[in-house]
């Protein structure tokens, strides 16, 4: 129980935090609709393939949804850790670590504050899609699906960042991580479908997990709903929540051991 | 018999290994007293914090015991951390959150409940003196006002011993008086108070007793009154006219070691103590030296602290160093080479 209201106050001091730097949040929320935009405005015509129509999305705004939750979540989740890392740099985490709280709710805590942003930024970006055109296809349930789906990969991404934040203790090193998240998310199929792509391309983008988790939100955008859906979008962010979770925990452990 | 808040026993903490093992602490013993204010000085890099962090349980001794408000803590790491009230000097306040939500957050964790917190929280602002900032982020607050802050975070729970890591460094000197008023009333409530500090004056003014620590080990403890008593006899200064600066030298070297003393002026230690001033003014007189001004110095903490360590901190005053001309941010070694880093 304590833990619960342990983590639950750093919940809350996290989603403070991200409201309270604008500069910060904002970009989670501009990069994302400005690739969108981009990638609607150079491939529309793409919608005209029938392949592409009948098997992937009804336009390319449709398909460019997913690629910006996951573009948002990642910002999100690097933003989080980065802060966890400033606490460590900075102190903060010395004055949780004085005071008798469970040392698991300073790591939950701020997972559960990326998990919330990602919740939140599904639905902007969904009111925002939907104005511009985009549709869920799968109806309601496509929409919780999306939602759950992105909190789950926001929680994975958090602990995987958080790991590194706890680790190095540096927000230097957590921002120096991002670019390399932001290529493997460009070596997936976030942006344009791995239908169309070839040589070396195609294989790396056949075996990044991302472009398995943003094609089962894809699904929920463009298709009926379907069980594969939700293997890919749910069960691939969980089973890496799971594994990060235990890496961000352990490397905690070990840092607390170190002191 | 009720056991002692803090006690310590050869307590020591060890970094790295092999050839550059560092013996931050090394083998400390210490007892503070029911409802004192126990002050623990030491230069740079001696190891004040780290036996601060290893009794506040941030650190696990190597070896040795600690024993805080009754817990082991080590063993009973969770019950220390409920007992006691810290306030670091590295532990930063986030500049985000504002002083009354920081005072929340830190009633959850310490189980408070939420009206309770809410309650103490606003308490707590009007007794620093934040009332009026409460509701403004940390960040535009001043340092004076952070560190009050900080005090205030580390009273939430009301605890019985409260550890103060240099709480007025960088202070002014209003501040550091506000803050000095506020410690005095806590103790004088039965808060048992360990104060590390790098102004002497502080412990002089604040402390019933203090330990001071050099390379991991406490070099001396006690009241500051007999501590001062040890080092020696007072000083005593004059200032004559230039011709007749030999025959006065002359004169009170009758009387002790003639010490130096700030230009202009000469020194004495008075060999039997403060009562031979009557008759140093006589001999004076007697030999028609004509006295333009008379000092007397009792020791300072300043002088136990450089007879203990060797060492002079920034802007202590002094009688008796001459050629302690200290760097602009660096204590100063009159006696051995320069200290190392930690």
């Amino acid at each position: 129980m304590t833990v619960v209201m342990h983590s639950m106050a750093l919940t809350k001091r996290s989603i403070r935090g991200r409201l309270r730097q604008p500069a910060v949040l904002a970009p989670s929320f501009i990069f994302p609709l400005f690739f969108a935009a981009l990638g609607s405005a150079s491939f529309t015509r793409l919608a005209d393939d029938p392949f592409f129509s009948a098997n992937i999305a009804s336009s390319f705004l449709n398909y460019a949804v997913a690629g910006a939750i996951l573009q948002g979540v990642l910002f999100a989740s690097t933003s989080a850790a980065g802060d966890l890392a400033t606490d460590i740099e900075q102190g903060f985490f010395e004055r949780l670590l004085a005071s008798p709280i469970s040392r698991t709710s300073i790591v939950f805590g701020r997972l559960a504050g990326s998990m919330v942003v990602g919740v939140v930024q599904v639905i902007v970006f969904l009111i925002i899609f939907t104005a511009f055109g985009a549709r869920v296809e799968s109806g309601p349930l496509g929409v919780v699906g999306l939602i759950v789906a992105a909190s789950l990969l926001g929680l994975a991404m958090s602990a995987l960042m958080a790991g590194l934040a706890i680790k190095s203790g540096s927000p230097e090193v957590v921002q120096g991580a991002f670019p390399l998240v932001f290529v493997l998310m460009f070596l997936s199929s976030a942006f344009f479908p791995r239908h169309y792509m070839s040589g070396w391309y195609r294989t790396v983008a056949d075996w990044n997990p991302m472009s398995h988790i943003v094609e089962g939100m894809q699904g929920f955008m463009n298709q009926d709903l379907s069980i594969t859906q939700f293997y890919k979008a749910w069960l691939i962010p969980l089973a890496i929540a799971v594994i990060s979770i235990l890496f961000a925990l352990r490397t905690l452990k070990k840092r607390l051991a170190a002191s | 018999m009720i056991e002692a808040p803090i006690v310590a026993t050869g307590l020591i903490r060890h970094f790295g290994t092999g050839d550059n093992i560092v013996k931050a602490v090394d083998g400390v013993d210490l007892e503070v007293r029911q409802g004192e204010i126990f002050g623990f000085l030491g230069p740079n890099g001696a190891g004040k914090s780290t036996t601060v962090r290893m009794l506040t349980t941030l650190l696990t001794p190597t070896a040795g015991t600690a024993r805080v408000a009754g817990f082991d803590v080590v063993t009973e790491a969770n019950k220390v951390r409920r007992s006691i009230g810290v306030a670091l000097q590295d532990a930063a306040i986030d500049p985000l959150m504002t002083g009354r939500e920081l005072l929340e957050l830190q009633s959850v964790l310490y189980g408070l409940p939420k009206t309770t917190g809410r309650q103490r929280g606003a308490e707590l602002l009007e007794r620093v003196g934040l009332t009026a900032a409460a509701d403004r982020r940390v960040g535009t607050y001043s340092g004076g006002m952070r560190r009050r802050l900080d005090l205030a975070l580390s009273l939430v729970h009301e605890p019985s011993v409260l550890f103060l890591d240099e709480p007025t460094t960088g202070l002014d000197p209003m501040s550091r008086l506000t803050l000095w008023e506020e410690v005095r009333r806590l103790n004088s409530n039965g808060t048992t108070v360990l104060l590390t500090t790098q102004y002497l004056e502080e412990a002089d003014q604040l402390a019933d007793r203090i330990a001071i620590i050099d390379h991991g080990r406490i070099v001396r403890e006690g009241v500051p009154r007999d501590l001062k008593a040890q080092v020696g006899s007072p000083t005593l200064s004059i200032s004559v006219d230039a011709t007749q600066s030999d025959q006065a030298r002359n004169t009170l070297s009758n009387f002790g070691e003639l010490r130096a003393t700030a230009e202009g002026t000469l020194g004495v230690g008075l060999a039997r103590g403060a009562e031979d001033v009557a008759s140093v003014i006589r001999a004076l007189d007697e030999a028609g030296i004509k006295v333009r001004h008379l000092q007397l110095d009792e020791p300072s903490l300043d002088d136990v602290f450089a007879e203990a360590t060797g060492y002079r901190l920034e802007g202590a005053a002094s009688h008796n160093a001459p050629d302690l001309a200290a760097d602009d941010d660096q204590p100063v070694a009159p006696k051995r080479g320069r200290r190392r880093s930690r």
